[in-house]
């Protein structure tokens, strides 16, 4: 998939339901997390969901951002 | 169900529902890294493989410890497992501890092991940290489960030669953290 921009409405569309890709976004880009077994059908851990900007929520996980890096970047969050 | 205790939790401010959500997932981890685990154990063979057979075998059977003290919690919250146990696996808070590709590699099956591990130490804290100071029996378990993953992923690690554990194997029994809950 070619690197795009997403706008935080557009990248709400990719929340890993019905089919969907599943994406995240963390501190302006976007990633696709759609083949981890811990996103299946959008959500991780009960409480994150795909199709969300988590650059606020990850100082509260039991990890860091380095467990981003293996998933490839789909392109990078912009304004609305 | 346990409605006080429930109760309790609430009103201590945890989303009771999302505990017992979490709770279930990792129960579903433990049971299914004690299947993973089964597989990997037994393809522990020759001399390398032999070597860390038994250490292997103990985090495989902890593991199955801590399935076990996980269940009354989650009915005592309320909750329950799914009556489905394909779908028990399928949510399962850590990916499955598959057999690589070469089992006669035994870095690689090192790092299976420790991966798992490292998943449930990150899943453990996550509950403690939820439920430190306000649901005092889920963080107690929840601690008690933290200890013994923590010494897996040691152990593990000590294998993979990423430097000492601190520990020596079991002596006795094992679950020594976890057992209170097992009686």
């Amino acid at each position: 998939m070619e690197k795009r921009s997403f706008t935080k409405k557009e990248l709400y569309r990719y929340n890993g339901k019905n089919g969907a890709p599943a994406f995240i976004a963390y501190e302006g880009k976007v990633y696709d997390v759609s083949q981890s077994f811990l996103w299946q059908h959008g959500r991780h851990q009960v409480l994150h969901t795909a199709g969300t900007d988590l650059t606020g929520t990850l100082a509260q996980a039991p990890h860091g951002a380095d467990l981003l890096w293996r998933f490839p970047i789909v392109g990078e969050l912009v304004e609305d | 169900m346990a409605k006080v205790a429930r109760e309790m939790v609430e009103k201590a401010g945890i989303n009771v529902d999302q505990l017992v959500e979490l709770l279930v997932k990792n129960a579903a981890a433990e049971l299914t890294t004690y299947y993973y685990y089964t597989i990997l154990r037994v393809n522990l063979i020759g001399l390398e493989g032999e070597g860390i057979k038994e250490i292997a075998e103990t985090a495989r059977i902890e593991d199955r410890n801590h399935f076990e003290a996980l269940v009354p919690r989650i009915y005592e919250l309320g909750g329950k497992l799914p009556e489905n146990m394909k779908d028990f696996h399928d949510i399962s808070a850590c990916p499955p501890a598959s057999l690589p590709k070469d089992p006669t590699d035994i870095k690689a099956m090192l790092t299976v092991l420790v991966e798992a591990e490292r998943c449930a130490v990150r899943g453990y804290t996550h509950i403690c940290n939820l439920t430190a100071g306000k649901d005092h029996r889920t963080y107690d378990l929840s601690l008690a489960i933290l200890n013994e993953e923590i010494e897996h992923e040691s152990w593990f690690s000590e294998f993979l030669g990423e430097g000492p554990s601190g520990h020596f194997m079991r002596r006795g029994e094992t679950s020594p953290f976890v057992s209170k809950f097992l009686k």
